[in-house]
């Protein structure tokens, strides 16, 4: 495995294109909630409540787990992209194996996810602190809480970078996979939460799992208030991340039980 | 010795049989030319046997293993099939130390197949950018990071200048000099004539005929004679001869007799010879003959 292991990382650090990932965690971290921080969830439309509340640090850090989406087609394009290249030819040759591969893929990619979860992470927690100092106004949340629900959204960027290596290998298809893995994150699973009934299916969705990860519950509460339903009870942070690790199993196995299998033509 | 042994391999896609109970062996220290017309399904019996597609039936082993089992497979099993298989955003050089670290070989190789490959210069440049030469050249890069004793190439001239086809016949003669197995698919018949030692012909995913090429072309050999009497020459001929064709009013096509013979023969019946030519027929002429004796039968 370990060959296989520094192949994969190789061909990650081979192109810029983890650089280009690495600054776009940074610009979400510093800059998205340094600018969500700066305005102030206070003056947000509908207005929310302010950075000195615990469900104000909460919302505004709740942000990032709506860009999830990159890590997960980050890893998406781990898998695809050897089909659209042909390189599968030489892959395959050299790891006969092709669960070792995927295998390998998921390890490497897990931790490229991590990696990309701290940078966030980190330069999320500088914004926020910095514009609170800036602002002179002491967060909801004691700090170690804060570092806390940033660790959870930098494990949860690994899971979903693993998700989306998952869901490569099930449809093999580059836009195919790319337009299934962002079109349900960014937008088909916000859609479920509007349907009565279906909506409580929400907390066992991928989504669900990040949003009870992070404790982040703004957007769902939103709009349980707007279609004037309950609230969506989501899973404890710990079942929410082993629920994330669930889907990727799920869509890896089932990739090893066909897709991967498929001849190479 | 590491040979290909291929025993009743069949290959069905739903209604369509790819490949049919195809039975031939490949053997080491020559170059064996896979030929057959586009569609006869030689890339899926050479994708069969580095299990890059599952038989229906049937088996492949090289050096007595399937694909699978061989250990560390790419120090035995070299293989290219597309012509172009690289990510266009890696250099050359990316990409073979890639491969190298998966197949556990040290980066010092990577710089001989760079040079042994004439690649060294563009060693840093995105392959995006590389001509078809630069492209097969590559591919051979990666298939010999192993330094395999087998080397299974589809199609590997498509797209190469005559420069670069030469070149590639070279190269491979000396692989195959160097004992190791060479097979090489092509359905350009010509091209590989000229440097194949045996040949395995297919048709239809069925066997036509293999063995040794001068075999095939001996065996094949026909002698075009010219004379104002053919009608009663033919006659003549055909109690002797394989095989008696007219090709035209004063041209007879005789297989099984040489030129000096059929001159004698000739001469006994005090028949005129305005011409007599040994022809030794292309690939091409052999396989359409092969093909039309079994469509007939």
């Amino acid at each position: 495995m370990r060959p296989l292991i520094h192949a994969e990382l190789r061909r990650l650090l081979a192109t810029r294109m983890w650089l280009g990932t690495l600054l776009v965690a940074a610009l979400l971290g510093g800059g998205l909630i340094g600018l969500l921080a700066v305005i102030g969830p206070e003056n947000f439309d509908p207005p929310m409540p302010g950075l000195h509340t615990e469900a104000g640090v909460r919302a505004v850090l709740g942000f990032l787990g709506f860009t999830a989406f990159i890590p997960a087609a980050i890893g998406t394009l781990a898998v695809t992209s050897e089909y659209r290249h042909r390189t599968v030819n030489f892959t395959f040759l050299f790891a006969p194996d092709r669960w070792r591969v995927l295998a390998a893929k998921l390890s490497t990619y897990g931790f490229a996810g991590l990696i990309y979860g701290l940078v966030l992470s980190s330069t999320a927690a500088l914004a926020l602190f910095g514009a609170a100092a800036l602002r002179g106004v002491s967060l909801g949340l004691p700090t170690a809480t804060v570092i806390e629900l940033l660790a959870r959204l930098a494990v949860a960027m690994g899971a979903y970078t693993v998700l989306g290596v998952g869901m490569g290998a099930l449809i093999r298809h580059q836009v195919a996979a790319l337009c299934v893995v962002i079109g349900y994150l960014y937008g088909a699973e916000l859609l479920l939460m509007m349907i009565p009934g279906v909506r409580h299916l929400y907390p066992w969705l991928p989504g669900g799992a990040t949003s009870a990860l992070t404790d982040f519950t703004a957007v769902a509460d939103a709009l349980s208030q707007q279609l004037s339903t309950e609230p969506v009870r989501l899973l404890s942070p710990l079942a929410g991340g082993l629920l994330l690790v669930g889907y990727t199993v799920l869509a890896s196995t089932a990739a090893l039980l066909k897709p991967m299998r498929r001849d190479v033509i | 010795m590491t040979g290909i042994e291929v025993r009743n391999l069949t290959k069905r896609y739903g209604p369509i049989t790819a490949v049919d109970t195809l039975s031939f062996t490949v053997r080491p220290g020559a170059v064996t030319a896979f030929l057959g017309p586009n569609g006869a399904g030689k890339t899926t019996t050479m994708r069969m046997m580095i299990d890059h597609v599952a038989p229906t039936s049937g088996s492949v082993t090289i050096g007595g293993l399937r694909y699978r089992d061989i250990p560390r497979p790419t120090t035995v099993v070299g293989a290219v099939f597309d012509a172009s298989a690289f990510h266009p955003h890696h250099s050359a050089s990316d990409h073979l130390r890639i491969y190298a670290a998966m197949g556990g070989y040290p980066d010092g190789r990577v710089q001989e197949l760079l040079n042994l490959l004439d690649l060294a210069d563009a060693a840093e440049r995105r392959t995006g950018g590389f001509s078809t030469g630069m492209r097969q050249r590559l591919n051979l890069a990666t298939a010999l990071l192993g330094d395999p004793r087998v080397l299974l190439l589809d199609e590997p001239s498509n797209g190469l200048d005559p420069e670069g086809t030469a070149w590639l016949r070279s190269f491979l003669r000396d692989l195959a000099d160097d004992g190791r197995t060479i097979l090489i698919s092509s359905h350009v018949l010509s091209e590989v004539q000229q440097i194949a030692d045996d040949v395995v012909v297919i048709r239809q995913g069925r066997l036509l005929t293999a063995g040794p090429l001068h075999e095939l072309t001996g065996t094949a050999q026909a002698v075009l004679v010219r004379s104002p009497d053919s009608a009663e020459l033919s006659r003549i001929l055909t109690r002797h001869a394989q095989a008696v064709r007219a090709d035209g009013p004063d041209e007879l096509r005789v297989r099984g007799l040489d030129a000096a013979r059929i001159a004698d023969l000739a001469a006994g019946q005090g028949l005129r010879i305005h011409g007599l030519t040994s022809e030794h027929p292309s690939l091409e002429q052999i396989f359409l003959d092969l093909a039309g004796e079994r469509t007939k039968a």
